[in-house]
Parts: C-alpha cells; structure tokens; sequence
C-alpha cells in the first residue's frame, strides 16, 4: 500500500459548534494505481487528501505513508516527507513566479540539496512536452502550461505518491485532457501512484478507482470507471442527498 | 580653579563642569543647606557641596587643597552643603571670606561680586540706581551692576543661544529622519495599494470614482498621521523625561520638574506629521485612483511586477550627473565660499538622483551582491535573491531609507578621519617638540615652578595668550586680537617659517610677528609700527620684526611676541597664566624626561603631560567622541530606516501567503524559509548600505577637497569604519528580518494554499 488511513477522524471547534469533516475515514491506496476522491462541496473530500498528503493533522486516527506513520509527526519530519517522498498539482498557483519553469521543476529538490536524475528529467520534460519552455518564467506560459509544469515537478523527484487537489479545475476541456492524460500514462507506463480530488466526472473517469464521500464518510467506490457511469452515481447520490 | 582630595584625585566634575571656589556667606543659605558639620571658619576649614562629596566618598575632616592661580591651599572639610535647587553640575567649595581672600585672590579686602539685598520696599531697579550712585561716588568706574532679573536674563541668554545651536541640530537629525520616515510610507502605502488592486478594481466596478478611491486612501493616511504624530509626540515627552532622569543620574542635576512642553510643540509636531503622511501618501493615492475596474476580474495571485522605467532612469542620471558636476566642482574650487555652496548642492542632487535612480541600480547591484554572497546558500539563496528583484520599486525605496542616514555616517567618518590625519600629520611636519603639557585653565605659578625645575629636559617653551586690540598703520583697529607671548624657543619647536624678516627677531624688545593674511590685509611690512592696547594693560609701540608664512594648519595666523615684551606693559597679577608648556627633551632622554614631567606634576592632576602619541591619540579621542555623538544622532534616521525594512518584508511575507506555503507544501522546511526572508533582507539592507557608503565616501572626499583650503590636507578614508557599517548593515538586515521570518515560519500551510 502507498497509503493507508485508519480510523481518522478530522473535527475543528468543540461542543455546539463542533463540526466533523472526516468522520472515522478507513481507506487503502494501493500502489501504481490512480485514485480519484469525489463528492459534493462540503463532504471532506479535500480534507482527506490533505491529511493523506501530511498537509494537515488529524482530530485521531493514524495515516501511514507507505509504511511510516506520518500522524504525530512534527512539523520537520513532516515536512522532509513531503518533501522526499510526496508531490503536489494544485488547482492554481502551483508555481513560484520568481523561478523559470525548469528551476520550478527541480524545486523540491534543490531544496532537498539533491541532484536530479538528469535522463529522467529529460524524459519527464519530454513526456509532458515542455522541451522548448523550460527557460520562460510561468507568467510566460498559458494555464495548460502550467500545470504541466507542476505535473511535471511533481513527477521529477519520484515521489511514492503525487496528490493532486482539481489539477485540472482551471483549464478549459483541452488542456485539461492533455494534464488528465500525462496522468494516466504516468501510471500505467511509470507505475507512478497517483490520489486525485476532482468534481469533475470526466477527470475521474481517468483513475482506476473512485471514492466517493459524503459527510465525512467513504459511501461507496468504483472501479475503471467511465465518465458516464460516474455521473449517473453522482446524479443518485444528488437524488438521495436530497429526498433525505 | 581645581580642587583636588589628599590622594591628588581632581574633585572636578568629569561631564566639562566648572569647579567653584568662594566665600560662604549668608546669601548662599537661600540656594543651600549645611547638611552636615558647620560653615567654614578660618584658614584651615572648607565646605563642599554634597554632590561631589558623594561623588567621591567626602567625608568631613578629609583634607582638600586648592589650586589657584595664586597659589595652593590645603584646608579640611568642616562641613557638606546640598543644594536646594537644581545643581548645574559644578563642584563647589568655600571658605570664609578671609582665607577665600587670601588663597583664591591673593589679596585681602577684595571681592570679585557683592550680592546687595534690598530692604523691603525698595525695588531692584531703585536699589540698583542706589548701588551705583554709592560705588561712582566712591571714584570707582565701570563696575557691573545687575539685578536679580537683569542677572538671570543674562544667564538665560548665555544658555539659551548654546541651546539653539543643540536644538538646531537636534532638528537638523530630526529632519533627516523624517525623510526616511517618507520613504518609509510611501513604500508601505505603495504595498497596501497593490495587495488590494481587487479589492479595489471591485469598488471602481460597483461604481466608486476615481476621485473615491484616491480619497478613500488619503483619509486612511490622515488617520494614520494623526495616530503615529499623537503617538510620536506622547513618546517623544515621554523619552524627555526619562532621558532628564537618566541625566540626573549622571550627576546632571536636573529635576523633571522643570519640563516645560511649550504649546508650540506638540501642536508643530502633530502638524508635521499628518502632513507628512498624507503627502506621502498621495503618490500612491493616485496610483491606486489609476485601478480599472478590471482589475478585480483578474487573477492578481501577486500584484505586477513595478519595473524601473527608462523615464526614471534618465532623471536619475541627469540629476546625478548634475550633482556628481556639483562636487567636482566643490573640490575644485579655490574659495571657500563658493564651494560649500557647490558642497551642498552637489549633495542635495546626488542624493536625490540616488533615490530616483535607486530601483534602477537594484537590480545591478543586488545581482553582484547575491553573486558574492548568496551562492553560498544554494536555491535557498537564489530564492531570496528574485525576490529581493522581483520589485526593484519596493527594493530600491527600502534600501534607499538606510542610504540616507549610512551617507552622512560615511561622509562624517571622512571628513573625521581625515582631520585627524591632517593634524597629526601637520604635528608630524611642525611640532620638533617632545611633549605638550596643558590643562583647564592654565598653568598656575607654582605648577609652572614646579615643572621648569624637572631633570632631562633640554628646554621649555611657554605659551601665553595675551588679549589685545592692534591698531595697524592703516588706521584700522583690530579688536580682541590675541598676541602669543612665548619663550623663543617656541617658535623654533613650533618650526615657524617667516616670509619676510626673522621669526626669532620678533623676540627681541617690543618686536612681535603677524601672519601672512593679517599683513596683506593691513599691507604691512617688517619695520612698521603697531600699536598694541594690551588687555588689563598699557598700550605699546611694537616693531613688526616677521610675518609668518601662513602654510599649514597650526597656529596659522598666529601673531607671536616674548613673555619679556608682555610683561611690560601688562601689570604681573593681570599676566595670563600659561596656557601650554612645549618641552624638549635632553638628547636621548626621552623616556626619562616623560617620567620626570609626569612625576613633577603628580600633585597637579588638572595638568596633562603628552608626548606627541598621546597627543595624536587626545586628538583622535576628540574627534572620535564628536563622530560618536553625531552617529547617535544618525541612529535615529537609520533606526526609522530598519523600520521600513520590517515593513517592507512583513508585507511582502503577506502579498507572498500563496507562494510560501506552495513552497511549505513542496518541502522548503520552516528554517529554510526563514532564511529565505532573511536573505532577502540582508541583500536589501546591503544594497542601501552599499549605495549610502559610496555615496558618503563621495561627499567626504569633497569636502576634503574642499576644506584643504583650511588645511585639511590629507584625505584619509576610515576602511575600518566602512567596512564595519557595511559588515553591520549585514546584521541590521538580520534583526530587520527577524519578525517577518519567524511570521512567515509560522504560517498556515493550508490557509496559504487553500484555494478560493
């Protein structure tokens, strides 16, 4: 397993006004595969992918990272996991304007004081084909572009696992393809392990497995889903949602 | 006048206070009070004021002698007396009228001052007409007669245009820190405007005006200024009375209740600063009316880039050009006159060039900084670097509050180091003498005897400064002029050059010398006559035997004639004391002749014995302790600058929410991105110290330059100081950084990053 939750339970403010985001959360993601986690606004699916990515800490429970418990980590240990052994594509801004796409790439780490594996950026660069723009600053470059480039970043170090919160959410149908399918192949030709949060039926019907959450709670999953089978699920949970 | 305690320790205040000796009379009972023991009564008792008893440990019985140009005294202390009102710092002692007489005047039944009380009914004016009536009748002429009010005023004037040379200048400092607190507001409004373009694009959207928005900025200034200037006027009254404590802890007797806050005060330093703040406001006020409503559809993630326009670099330029033309010419010129004024103008524009051109130069001279210094810090350093260039805008303004003050330190340390230089190169050309003996208020009769008599000294040299009013051939009267009555061989040790005639001829009987400008001036020649109106004297015919080349700084201009010639026609009790005794030691001798003047002296501790060492190290001293206070004074203006670097990065750490915890995110640990902020900083602070140094290395140059025409002739740049305030920049940029960093460290990863 890449990364496993146990029990986790994510709770902010106390008493009355005590309101549960993750309510008791077991869930397994297994290595070289592509998850997706959905769910309406509200139901903690961004929440849970936070915790997982050691962003944020949990109320209780235990999260492992492969096979260290990143729960009841302090903030340096944390943060030399993510940074060794997490990526990251955010919806937006997942650029430092400061840094030209290539220094953007190398990031975490040069941070880390290591050097890249120089053939596998090279395929990595190639792969999500920004060959000829790795000298532009990311002012220089359109959306698309710059999520392939966090795609890329996030790719470059060989982390264990890549979390992305809607890496797609920003782009236009198109561009949103061509990130949805540098991830794909990263899975399937790389074995790259990869927990996506999207809204988008489409997006998820890219991932092998899809978690859908309501309330806190995992309510059901789904394999090699397609788009439209993803959204006749969503429509019934909508429906239920709302007869209840 | 001193008084010293049985181990010879000087009782004289250290601060540059007086030490007073008089007779105890009844009227001292309305300013002090016995506190211990009883008024002195005879040859053999004194008083002493219960300040500097305590300074020194006093107690009564203690023997105490007295120094008067008279001669010395030795008496015990019968009695402490404390002041009732505030104490101006002096050391005071008394005697009864008789031994005060005899010891302090050396002659009985002669008072220097007569306190007269008026009876009741009698006014002060009516008694002064009184008094003077009395003391003409008496066929005595000219004597100073002032009432209670008349005395006071006069002392207040005394002290009052000292003081209006310190308030000046405490306003001079003041000033320049209100520059740098301008930079300093501009800088932050200039922020604040940016991080809210959307909000503001959305206010211009929903309808507000350009005139709103603008008008919308200025008040939020007002109500800053009134804020900070009520604040800034509370502290400052505040930091009055606590610098009057620590003063009176010092043993500046000074009671904080006499603080006066005159009205005008508070009301000019309120005015000031709400101008101030809304004038410096007004820039960036128009900047954020420019907003256009579709500001607040875009994704302003950071405000855009403020690049240096060409615009601003050719104004930069010219005025820097302009003033850079300005100095040359200073240090060119062969007046005075014209030069300060070219001094200061070339100052003035250099300085403002090198405010407007600052963003411009930002990014060159941070580049070269970073390469030097960031390397070392690998992508940490590279980080902190564009950011420090991201907005040469903010950078330059930042950097440029620090250059300000660190200009005029640099400037001042040249201009220091190279009097220094100067002089003691000047001693080095001109002084042949071994040693200096001088001390405050010259050398009494018996110091003198006792010093002429020490072993292993080839010869002594006296120096007396003689008042007098020359009347030349042309008719013209000088007034106060000094004559330097010395032994001969004073000139000879002062190496003297003569342009015309025999220096050593100015020693012969009524012969003296003048400078070369006095005798251009007067168009005089060797032969010609002078009449010379001694002070306390009789008026002489004196020959004019040389007139002394005025090359070099020492004693330039200086007319000398013998002791001899002085004698005659000033009666001996009015003679001026000593002021300064040169000393040539016997050859090879002179280790042991410094011992032997030291130690002749032993019981006079007002008298100092140098060698020329010593004496270049006094002059150091001197110099160094004037630097020192004025760097105080800039501590101020580089204080407000430090402010406006926590400033600039505190709000920079905001704008920057998104990106830090992107790079939390991504792994940047809390001690790297502190760091990072740090870097930031250093590299800011160094730009503005960098800029400032070369900058005030320029200014002092000149004025080298241009004060060598007073005999500043050698330009010595202090490195040591340069380097250090350039060093400490480094460290200032450390502590400026401090609070932002550890803000930034203890940021929300996820609010930073959480989307919408």
């Amino acid at each position: 397993m890449a990364a496993r939750a146990r029990q986790v339970v994510k709770a902010y403010g106390s008493g009355e006004t005590r309101v549960v985001a993750l309510d008791g959360i077991d869930v397994d993601i297994a290595r070289g595969q592509f998850t997706a986690i959905m769910g309406p606004s509200g139901s903690g699916k961004s929440t849970l992918m936070h915790c997982l990515a050691g962003l944020d800490t949990v109320s209780s429970g235990q999260i492992f990272l492969d096979d260290t418990e990143s729960t009841g980590l302090k903030d340096k240990k944390l943060t030399r996991l993510r940074r060794d052994r997490v990526g990251f594509i955010f919806q937006a801004f997942n650029l430092l304007p400061t840094l030209n796409a290539l220094e953007n790439i190398t990031l975490p780490m040069d941070i880390a004081g290591r050097k890249p594996d120089r053939a596998w950026l090279d395929q990595v660069v190639e792969t999500v084909g920004l060959a000829g723009r790795l000298k532009h600053r990311p002012t220089e470059l359109s959306g698309g572009q710059q999520q392939r480039v966090a795609v890329a970043r996030a790719l470059a170090s060989r982390p264990e696992i890549i979390f992305g919160d809607e890496p797609t959410g920003n782009l236009d149908s198109r561009a949103g393809a061509e990130v949805l399918g540098f991830l794909r192949r990263s899975v399937t030709d790389l074995g790259q392990t990869i927990v996506m949060v999207t809204h988008d039926p489409v997006a998820a019907s890219y991932a092998d497995r899809v978690l859908y959450l309501a309330d806190g709670r995992i309510v059901d999953e789904m394999y090699s889903p397609t788009a439209d089978q993803v959204l006749d699920r969503m429509k019934s949970f909508d429906a239920r949602g709302r007869t209840s | 006048m001193t008084v010293v305690d049985s181990d010879n320790k000087n009782l004289g205040p250290t601060n540059g206070g007086p030490t007073i000796a008089g007779n105890w009379t009844r009227n001292d009972l309305r300013s002090m009070d016995i506190t211990a023991g009883h008024s002195p009564r005879g040859p053999t008792e004194v008083m002493i004021d219960a300040d500097t008893a305590d300074k020194h440990d006093l107690k009564i019985g203690d023997e105490l002698r007295t120094i008067a140009a008279t001669g010395d005294h030795t008496a015990k202390i019968s009695g402490i007396a404390a002041f009732k009102v505030t104490n101006p710092g002096a050391a005071i002692v008394y005697f009864d009228t008789a031994t005060a007489q005899r010891e302090l005047l050396g002659a009985t039944g002669r008072f220097t001052h007569v306190n007269v009380t008026a009876d009741a009914g009698v006014s002060d004016t009516r008694l002064k007409a009184n008094v003077a009536a009395a003391v003409d009748k008496a066929g005595a002429s000219a004597y100073d007669i002032r009432t209670q009010k008349e005395s006071a005023d006069e002392n207040r004037k005394a002290v009052g245009s000292f003081m209006d040379v310190m308030k000046y200048a405490m306003l001079g400092f003041a000033g320049i820190a209100f520059l740098v607190g301008i930079f300093l507001i501009i800088n932050t409004f200039s922020m604040l405007v940016a991080q809210r373009t959307r909000e503001i694009g959305l206010m211009r959207a929903i309808g507000s005006s350009r005139k709103q928005v603008n008008r919308s900025v200025l008040v939020e200034a007002l109500l800053l200024g009134v804020f900070g200037s009520v604040l800034g006027v509370g502290a400052g009254i505040g930091l009055a009375v606590g610098l009057m404590k620590l003063m009176s802890g010092m043993g500046m007797e000074l009671s904080t209740g006499d603080l006066t806050v005159a009205w005008t005060t508070p009301v000019v330093g309120m005015a000031l600063g709400i101008l101030v703040t809304v004038f410096a406001a007004y820039l960036p006020a128009r900047r954020a009316g420019k907003v256009s409503p579709m500001a607040a559809l875009r994704d302003a993630g950071t405000p855009a880039d403020g690049r240096a326009s060409v615009l601003r670099a050719v104004i930069g330029l010219v005025l820097t050009g302009v003033g850079g033309l300005g100095l040359y010419a200073a240090g060119q010129a062969d007046q005075a006159k014209d030069g300060s004024l070219l001094l200061g103008g070339g100052i003035v524009l250099t300085l403002v060039g090198f405010v407007v051109i600052g963003p411009v130069l930002a990014s060159g001279v941070v580049r070269v900084i970073s390469a030097v210094l960031l390397r070392a810090f690998g992508p940490v350093g590279r980080m902190a670097e564009r950011n420090a260039l991201r907005n040469p805008r903010r950078t330059g303004a930042t950097g440029a509050a620090l250059m300000i003050g660190l200009a005029l330190v640099a400037c001042l340390s040249v201009v220091g180091s190279s009097m220094v230089a100067s002089a003691t190169d000047e001693l080095d050309k001109s002084v042949g003498a071994d040693f200096i003996v001088q001390g405050k208020g010259g050398l009494t009769a018996e110091a003198e005897r006792a010093l002429t008599k020490t072993p292993g000294v080839d010869h002594f040299s006296r120096y007396k400064d003689v008042g007098a009013d020359i009347t030349t051939p042309d008719g013209k009267v000088t007034k106060g002029a000094g004559l330097s009555a010395t032994d001969p061989t004073y000139v000879k040790d002062l190496r003297r050059e003569a342009v015309s005639g025999d220096v050593s001829a100015a020693y012969g009987k009524d012969a003296m010398s003048v400078g070369e400008e006095f005798a251009d001036k007067h168009r005089l020649k060797v032969g010609d006559t002078l009449k010379v109106a001694f002070d306390d004297g009789r008026t002489g015919e004196l020959k004019l035997a040389a007139i002394t080349s005025d090359d070099g700084s020492l004693e330039k201009g200086a007319m000398y004639t013998a002791i001899a010639t002085a004698q005659r026609y000033v009666p001996a009790d009015r003679m001026p004391l000593t002021e300064m005794v040169l000393a040539e030691a016997a050859a090879g001798q002179q280790d042991k002749a410094y011992a032997a003047l030291k130690k002749s002296l032993a019981t006079y501790p007002q008298y100092e014995v140098m060698d020329q060492t010593d004496f270049k190290q006094t002059l150091k001293d001197q110099v160094g302790q004037m630097l020192n206070m004025v760097y105080g004074l800039l501590g101020l203006a580089i204080i407000v600058a430090i402010l406006g670097v926590v400033n600039t990065l505190a709000l920079s750490v905001v704008e920057r929410t998104r990106e830090i915890g992107l790079m939390r995110a991504i792994g940047l640990s809390r001690r790297q991105l502190r760091r990072m902020i740090r870097l930031e900083s250093v590299v800011i602070a160094l730009f503005g110290a960098l800029l400032g140094l070369g900058l005030g290395m320029g200014w002092g140059a000149t004025a080298q330059k241009l004060l060598a025409l007073e005999g500043l002739k050698v330009l010595e740049i202090p490195w040591s100081t340069i380097i250090g305030v350039f060093v400490g920049s480094a460290f200032v940029g450390l502590f400026a950084a401090l609070v932002p960093a550890f803000r930034a460290g203890r940021m929300n990863v996820l609010n930073a990053i959480a989307t919408e």
